[in-house]
């Protein structure tokens, strides 16, 4: 029996955040991958089918000009990251309740428990980025310009936005119940409020200046920039850019004062 | 091991309280949620553990006793991290391995493999540190056939073993245990009392909550007699049982 307590390397504390991130992300997936056959293709399937009815009620039944053309890249651009925000947000309702027994055993900073989701399931996210490279490739008409730089820039407000509100949600739905319902019903709406199967060209003009302060329309603006030039609007993504900066800020707040209550509480 | 002034403080608990609600039911609002901890206390709530302040050096092995609902666990668990506190500080400085509802890191779906990675890793050890241990950990928790198997598929022996053998592994220099052994066989009980010896012998800081007298003197030098949320006797531990045994005549 030797004494080995000294042989435990010194984590920096931000180490030691990351490493207990990346297990439970990690572990996350396994999960999600061990337990089901189809595995990758069902992150892939769900945007996929919904995109094929997107595509075909409002090309071939409504015959309305929404968006831009080809209409499936223009409804995968923006499709995609909102299966990200839906997933992360929506599972972090549970975020403390699922793991309480992990909770209530582990010391590790307790923002993983919120930032874990948004990772796991931003991974999943570029894990499905080459359908949508599939699409451009191979749909006529489709072309990409240099405002595909701004694609990584629009995952960076992406995370911020959702790790934001992530927060703020997680700790509520411990005492307030009903928000888990709630945040479902905020989700479907938001859905049609955000430029997914449309684009902001297609709102009425004096709908524009409102619309950006939704924080997804210049998130997705970005995404589409590099596929549809026509789709970037600076004004938006600077009021998305503060709103997000401004809801993390709201976030961390919300979830320090909880923090305590909710340890109790599970 | 002798504790001397010289030797290391690993942890200090300054005034500590913490309280909770009587009746889970009773409705929150925002304002409760949000009034911070300064707040006056509320009828609905009581204080589990209130004005405690312990000061503990590197090697000591405390034994906490008290009746069932007299703070015991939560004392454990303030010092593990898991919960914190309304008042005063909690001040640990150095890595603790909580024997505190021990399973609770472990994942159905996964395989023993993964849980074992999985749960070590959480509190802080590296693959490789795991893999030069890894041998051991089932050795001892006598599991070697069911390596793959789901974790939700051992029984609840194993399972208890098997987390055991994990969190007594992971070279913290402070351990808490809390009434864990009471489940497993007589043999494993044994076993596992023999790996907290072992500890002790190498220099680790033991907290120890059990009703077990006998246990109690094995491993404990000094005693926390705690009562209706106070800590009534710090002293060594012969003392306080004696003081337990004359207040609650169990003996």
């Amino acid at each position: 029996m030797s004494s080995i307590a000294e042989e435990r390397p010194h984590w920096s504390p931000f180490a030691r955040y990351r490493h207990a991130l990346w297990l439970l992300t990690r572990r996350d997936l396994r999960v999600r991958y061990s337990t089901s056959a189809l595995g990758y293709i069902w992150s892939v399937l769900d945007p996929l089918v919904m995109s094929g009815i997107y595509w075909f009620v409002f090309t071939q039944v409504f015959q309305r000009p929404l968006g831009s053309d080809p209409y499936i890249v223009f409804l995968l651009s923006a499709l995609l990251p909102w299966m990200w925000f839906n997933g992360a947000v929506s599972d972090s309702t549970r975020a403390f309740l699922r793991e309480a027994k992990l909770i209530r055993s582990t010391k590790i900073p307790r923002t993983i428990w919120v930032n874990r989701l948004v990772l796991s399931k931003g991974i999943e996210f570029l894990a499905s980025m080459p359908v949508l490279a599939l699409f451009v490739v191979f749909s006529p008409g489709s072309a990409i310009n240099g405002d595909l730089v701004l694609f990584p820039l629009a995952i960076l407000m992406q995370t911020v936005l959702t790790v934001g509100i992530g927060l703020i949600v997680a700790p509520l739905v411990v005492f307030f119940r009903d928000l888990e319902r709630a945040t479902k019903l905020v989700l479907r709406f938001l859905f049609y409020a955000s430029p997914i199967i449309y684009g902001t060209s297609n709102l009425p003009e004096e709908l524009h200046f409102w619309a950006a302060f939704n924080p997804l329309t210049g998130i997705f603006s970005l995404y589409r920039a590099g596929f549809f030039p026509g789709e970037l609007d600076w004004f938006a993504v600077g009021v998305s850019a503060v709103m997000s900066v401004l809801i993390l800020a709201v976030g961390l707040l919300v979830f320090r004062r909880l923090e305590r209550s909710v340890l109790k509480e599970i | 091991m002798p504790e001397t002034e010289a030797t290391p403080v690993v942890m200090t608990v300054t005034d500590a309280g913490i309280r909770f609600r009587r009746n889970r039911r009773g409705r929150r609002n925002f304002k409760d949620l949000f009034a911070g901890r300064k707040r006056r206390s509320r009828p609905g709530e009581f204080w589990a553990l209130r004005n405690v302040t312990i000061t503990v050096r590197a090697g000591e092995a405390i034994g906490v006793v008290g009746r069932n609902g007299q703070g015991k666990s939560t004392l454990l668990k303030l010092v593990a991290g898991v919960i914190l506190p309304d008042e005063g500080t909690v001040d640990v400085r150095q890595g603790v391995a909580p024997l505190i509802e021990i399973t609770g890191g472990f994942v159905d779906d996964l395989s023993v493999r993964d849980n074992v990675y999985l749960t070590a890793g959480l509190h802080g050890m590296t693959k490789a540190m795991v893999d030069a241990r890894f041998d051991e950990i089932i050795d001892f928790a006598e599991i070697g056939d069911f390596l793959d198997t789901p974790y939700k598929h051992l029984s609840s022996g194993m399972k208890v073993r098997i987390a055991f053998a994990v969190i007594s592994r992971l070279e913290e220099p402070i351990i808490l245990v809390d009434e864990v052994l009471a489940v497993g066989d007589k043999a494993f009980r044994e076993k596992c009392y023999r790996r907290i010896e072992e500890l002790l012998a190498s220099g680790r800081t033991l907290f120890f909550v059990s009703h077990n007298e006998r246990d109690l003197r094995r491993f404990c030098t000094r005693g926390l007699y705690l009562d209706k949320g106070a800590l009534v006797l710090d002293a060594p531990i012969a003392e306080v049982l004696a003081r337990y045994n004359a207040e609650y005549g169990t003996a």
